[in-house]
């Protein structure tokens, strides 16, 4: 079934035309359509403004344990009858695997927005216009980013009789304002465009340039620390591709691995994925056509499990959760995409910096790797606004550092996390466009390793 | 398609853009994986389109169509010079002049990949993740993948260029659990393997199944072996991870977009200035760095670029100090100095940016064990593990698989968890020695990430190992 309102059709309809092509054993086809538009910006002047218009079709076909993946962007007869034979084709190559799990049953789908009008509506000239609208409020100060707004819809019909359809749109304002010696950082996203003020989004990244000068050096030491929600997301999920994955579980390559149950960090920290939650990017089913649910990853500090998809839910002998990537990513395993981390009662960053009372505040973070992904242990350099907490104030600045932080150490002694939570873009839109997001408070920690220094802000 | 792209540029310029360019490109690509005797991976993918760059009253826009049709080339080129007319430029925009160039160029083969089943490609990958079985292997993966792409470029200056890439991969991961550890040995590099611009004879040349039990020897053995304790020391890193020293320390930095700006809202800046060109010292002596688009399987090679300029080989460092940068016409325009020749795309929905194509440490002398034997105390890294710099390309932080102890020139005991990190200039000021042409490896990858929104580049470099001193190793968290 559709999930309602939001689906139009169009994609389904590609969907059960490649469906129609296939014989023999099960089927499932996945429609991605594309209508996007991207306003770079650098230097405050639009300079890569790029407009994509796109489908992608990809015929599943599974048949006595084997299954076979084909993609095309051609929805003509000739380009899906060419589908049809090359799934065949790579069906017929595939080795048994006696735990593959059959294709997804029909399903109810949870009713969820996350399709706006006029945000479907913007085109070139709206795009630009919002992302004059960001260059306009960057004062002195050059802008750097990107307003981009989309309009998607998934589509999935399969053997099984499953129909599964939703049209989504979303929109990001990205801004770096920089100058010589500063620079600060925003970001808003929603699935509604009227929802992201550009000006506003500028302005906070002005406001925390202006902060930023004559920043200088920290040396490397364990410090307390605030961080921002940019900052704490980013962080989150980067831990997430290995600890929170079923897959990774699987793998024993998770941090939950053997700690199921075990209360491992600060009472204060839940972790919930919750793709329905209205005020993220929500949507009602994953690219296997199961209807997402609300997963408790972390309750009080205590690991209740990750996600999973069929196939990784198979071999755990459970069910999936609603957490199958597209088909192109599938071999990563499940990945929560709509982590939330829940808020705490502090009543602004300063007063998280009040708990810290000695410390380093960061902004945001920039190129993470994960260097241990059993221990948690990710490196990154902090950037746009890194500051010393002294007193329990927000202090001087500093140049951007480079961490190595256990997230485990991180999460274990956590003082504080502020009411406010912030809705923080998480995908850098490569391959197929698929928005998501991860919700954050901002999070005070005991433990923030700095292991190095690099250069001050700014370009 | 010649007509469809030529349709585009008629479209842009009758809508009054003063450049345009229209690359159609039909790409195909297969990836198979197989993990513990099974299936993981096999596809089979194919996406066409073009697309289309505009420049209109100094602003630029791009658009793309997925119809192959002179009517989806002009509402391609219509968007685009919409959307370059709403964006409008704060400044006038200079291409470096170009002669109108036509051209085919096709990477040469030996065996076309998709003449290789897909059958075929499942049974190497079962036969060397076998090879990797071991009781502390919990996960043994082998991959290959494969790639032909048909690309043809027409702009409004009068270039007409046809090219055809062929692109192969493969390697093979052990992962190995144990006393609460998870170790991984990769070969030949790891992020699924290395890839060449040939053909399937690639894939038959890397002996993965005769590797595969050393492979997992080792990823069992790090499960046993000390972590790399923390300090300064002497590092010799082989060519694998100095692939990626190059790429992240030299290339990316060099790149002349992410000087003057343009990328900082993403993958970032750069330490270097546009005026550091011919005096800046990048590092010692032995530092040799050159960009070629013309090295024979380089994954970077063409022969020509996404805005048709034709392929070159230039020094970007010798003798340490700075002697060219990765161009664009119009960012070597601005420069004043040289032709571009580094716009690439990833495929037809995106707009070209500078990138690297093929970025060599050129080889000094000696082999693998002349370097080690003049080293009384220190480390040999190798393969890389994890990988972080920052904006700037200044403060960077690398981990490999698996270090050795070097004592008294010889290479000891097997260390895990090895990390080193530095700073660019001064990392590559204390380059002492750099193996010889014999030790010489060309290693491709795939995954390199820039542009919003994102795109992969492909792209290769090759190394000899090298030895650089005092370079501080094993941060913990």
């Amino acid at each position: 079934m559709s999930s309602g309102a939001d689906g139009s059709g169009g994609a389904l309809e590609i969907a059960e035309r490649a469906l129609s092509r296939a014989s023999g054993g099960e089927a499932e086809a996945v429609v991605l359509t594309e209508h996007s538009g991207f306003a770079r910006y650098a230097g405050s002047e639009v300079h890569q403004p790029t407009l994509i218009e796109n489908v992608e079709v990809q015929l599943r076909l599974v048949r006595d344990g084997r299954a076979g993946v084909a993609t095309t962007n051609r929805t003509d007869a000739d380009g899906l009858d060419r589908l049809a034979r090359r799934a065949a084709e790579v069906l017929a190559s595939a080795s048994e695997d006696p735990d593959l799990p059959p294709l997804a049953p029909p399903a109810h789908y949870p009713e969820v927005d996350g399709y706006d009008e006029e945000t479907a509506a913007l085109g070139a000239d709206g795009q630009a216009g919002l992302a004059a609208a960001a260059i306009a409020a960057s004062g002195d100060l050059d802008l750097y980013g990107y307003f981009t707004s989309g309009v998607c819809e998934t589509a999935i019909a399969s053997s099984t009789g499953l129909r599964a359809s939703q049209r989504t749109t979303d929109a990001t304002c990205l801004a770096l304002a920089a100058g010589d010696g500063a620079s600060g950082y925003a970001v808003r996203t929603a699935w509604r465009a009227a929802e992201i003020d550009p000006a506003a989004v500028a302005a906070e990244a002005v406001a925390k340039a202006a902060r930023t000068r004559g920043a200088q050096g920290a040396e490397p030491a364990r410090y307390r620390a605030v961080l921002e929600p940019y900052a704490i997301a980013e962080l989150l999920y980067y831990f997430s591709f290995d600890t929170f994955n079923g897959l990774g579980l699987l793998e024993e390559r998770s941090y939950f691995s053997g700690r199921i149950g075990e209360r491992v960090f600060d009472a204060k920290v839940t972790l919930v994925d919750d793709a329905l939650d209205q005020r993220g990017l929500p949507s009602a089913f994953d690219f296997e056509g199961t209807p997402k649910e609300r997963v408790v990853l972390v309750e009080d500090g205590v690991v209740r499990g990750p996600v999973w998809d069929r196939a990784t839910a198979a071999r755990a002998g459970l069910e999936s959760t609603g957490h199958a990537l597209p088909a192109s990513s599938r071999a990563f395993g499940a990945i929560p995409t709509a982590v939330a981390l829940a808020p705490g009662e502090a009543e602004s960053v300063d007063q998280l910096a009040e708990l810290v009372g000695d410390g380093i505040y960061v902004t945001r973070v920039h190129y993470l790797g994960v260097v241990d992904p059993r221990a948690g242990v990710i490196t990154g350099m902090t950037r746009d606004g890194t500051f010393r907490i002294r007193d329990g104030k927000v202090a001087e600045p500093l140049v951007n550092l480079r961490f190595t932080v256990s997230m485990p150490d991180l999460l274990a002694d956590v003082p504080g996390l502020t009411r406010e939570t912030w809705l923080v873009n998480q995908s850098d839109f490569y391959d197929e466009r698929w928005a998501y997001a991860y919700r954050s408070p901002a999070i005070a920690t005991g433990c923030f390793n700095v292991t190095g220094a690099g250069s001050g802000p700014g370009l | 398609v010649r007509d469809a792209c030529a349709a585009g540029l008629d479209a842009a310029v009758g809508a009054g853009a003063t450049y345009a360019d229209a690359r159609a490109v039909v790409r195909r690509s297969q990836s198979v994986a197989t993990k513990n005797g099974r299936v993981d991976t096999l596809t089979d993918a194919e996406t066409e389109g073009i697309g289309v760059r505009v420049l209109v009253g100094g602003a630029w826009g791009f658009a793309c169509d997925r119809r192959l049709s002179a009517e989806g080339a002009r509402d391609a080129a219509l968007r685009a010079t919409t959307f370059a007319a709403a964006a409008g430029s704060r400044r006038a925009r200079a291409l470096v002049p170009l002669e109108p160039r036509s051209g085919t160029y096709r990477t040469p083969i030996e065996r076309d990949p998709f003449s290789v089943s897909l059958a075929d490609k499942v049974e190497l990958c079962l036969r060397a993740e076998a090879a990797l079985r071991h009781p502390d292997v919990k996960v043994a993966q082998a991959f290959v993948r494969a790639l032909g792409e048909r690309k043809l470029f027409l702009s409004s200056d009068g270039a007409e260029i046809d090219q055809e890439i062929v692109e192969c991969g493969a390697g093979i991961d052990a992962m190995a659990v144990g006393e609460g550890l998870f170790q991984v040995r990769s070969y030949p590099s790891q992020h699924s393997g290395a890839s060449a611009q040939a053909g399937w004879e690639y894939v038959e040349s890397l002996g993965l199944e005769r590797e595969a039990p050393r492979v997992a020897e080792q990823a069992s053995a790090l499960l046993r072996a000390d972590a790399c304790p923390p300090g300064t020391t002497t590092v010799v890193i082989d060519a694998e991870q100095m692939q990626l020293q190059v790429h992240e320390s030299v290339g990316h930095p060099t790149e002349l977009d992410r000087i003057y700006g343009t990328e900082a809202a993403y993958a970032g800046t750069s330490f270097l200035q546009p005026d550091d060109l011919d005096s800046l010292r990048y590092g010692s002596e032995h530092m040799n760095i050159t960009a070629d688009a013309t090295t024979a399987g380089g994954l970077g090679t063409f022969a020509f670029d996404d805005e048709g300029v034709p392929a070159s080989r230039d020094a970007v460092v010798a003798e340490g100090v700075l002697r060219g940068f990765l161009a664009s016409r119009e960012t070597a325009a601005r420069l004043g100095h040289g032709a571009g020749g580094s716009m690439r795309a990833d495929g037809w929905a995106r707009m070209p940016l500078v990138r690297m194509t093929n970025l060599h440490l050129e080889p000094g002398s000696g082999s693998l064990e002349e370097l080690l034997s003049e080293v009384d105390e220190g480390l040999f890294l190798e393969t890389n593990r994890s990988w972080s710099i920052d904006d700037k390309r200044l403060n960077f932080q690398f981990g490999t698989q698996v270090a050795w102890e070097i004592k008294g020139g010889r290479l000891g005991r097997m260390l895990r968890d090895a990390t080193y990190t530095g700073v660019t200039p001064v990392f590559w000021g204390s380059l002492d020695r750099v193996a010889g042409p014999e030790e010489w490896r060309m290693h491709g990858l795939t995954n390199c990430g820039k542009g919003q929104p994102g795109q992969h580049a492909h792209v290769s470099h090759g190394a000899s190992p090298a030895r650089f001193r005092n370079v501080q190793v094993g941060v913990k968290a």
